[in-house]
């Protein structure tokens, strides 16, 4: 089942996610990759994963880097996004 | 039955713009022999389509892959190797013919291959992590 907004459970929640996912596809799928566009999109999403971390990752999980929890949150961008254009 | 062109099989039509360069290139002895820039221009700027467009559809091919994380990879390294194709002819050409598009179309070239080689090596950071099972369970939710 799907988690509301703001799931107490969730460190990171859904519509985050789905956020952070729509600003990976303007960039990591960009048909023009050197567009201001994709390179807004980039550093906001940069900007969001990195606030994440350091609000609410990082003290939970000491052990785990930015560079990983960014790894996860790509990949997970990457399965939403194409689950969702399946639909 | 469903034909379906592979990543490849794009790189393969557009292939032979890359060589086409090449045999426009040689068969001037000179830049300053009527028609040469000219010839030499016309096929720069196919080239620069043909890349422009496999760009394209590596991107589009890319999202469709989803997670599978290594074909991705294999999709960006194969964008990279077709622009590092590019580049060396064009690196051969530029001082023959330095006034016909060939050093714009150099650094255009290089910037769309940076772009490759940096989604290629972010796809191969989440294949590593994907291996190490770095990510604690639950974290996120079921992306479906």
């Amino acid at each position: 089942m799907r988690e509301e907004v703001g799931d107490p459970e969730r460190l990171v929640s859904r519509s985050e996610l789905e956020e952070l996912a729509d600003l990976f596809d303007r960039f990591e799928f960009a048909l023009d990759p050197l567009s201001a566009k994709a390179r807004e999109a980039e550093s906001e999403f940069e900007n969001k994963v990195r606030q994440l971390f350091s609000s609410r990752i990082a003290p939970k999980y000491p052990d785990l880097g930015l560079s990983v929890f960014r790894c996860g949150v790509r990949t997970w961008c990457r399965r939403f996004l194409q689950k969702s254009s399946r639909q | 039955m469903k034909a379906c062109l592979e990543f490849e099989d794009i790189l393969r039509i557009n292939r032979p713009e890359i060589s086409k360069l090449r045999e426009i290139g040689d068969s001037f002895e000179s830049v300053d022999q009527d028609g040469a820039c000219e010839a030499f221009g016309q096929q720069v700027q196919l080239l620069e389509g043909a890349v422009i467009q496999c760009y394209k559809i590596a991107a589009v091919v890319a999202r469709k892959k989803g997670g599978d994380l290594s074909e991705v990879a294999e999709v960006w390294e194969q964008m990279s190797q077709f622009c590092q194709l590019a580049l060396e002819e064009l690196r051969s050409l530029k001082n023959k013919y330095p006034h016909c598009g060939t050093a714009q179309l150099y650094d255009r070239v290089l910037d769309y291959k940076l772009a490759a080689d940096k989604r290629l090596q972010a796809v191969q950071e989440e294949i590593e992590c994907e291996k190490r099972s770095a990510i604690p369970n639950g974290l996120f939710p079921d992306p479906s």
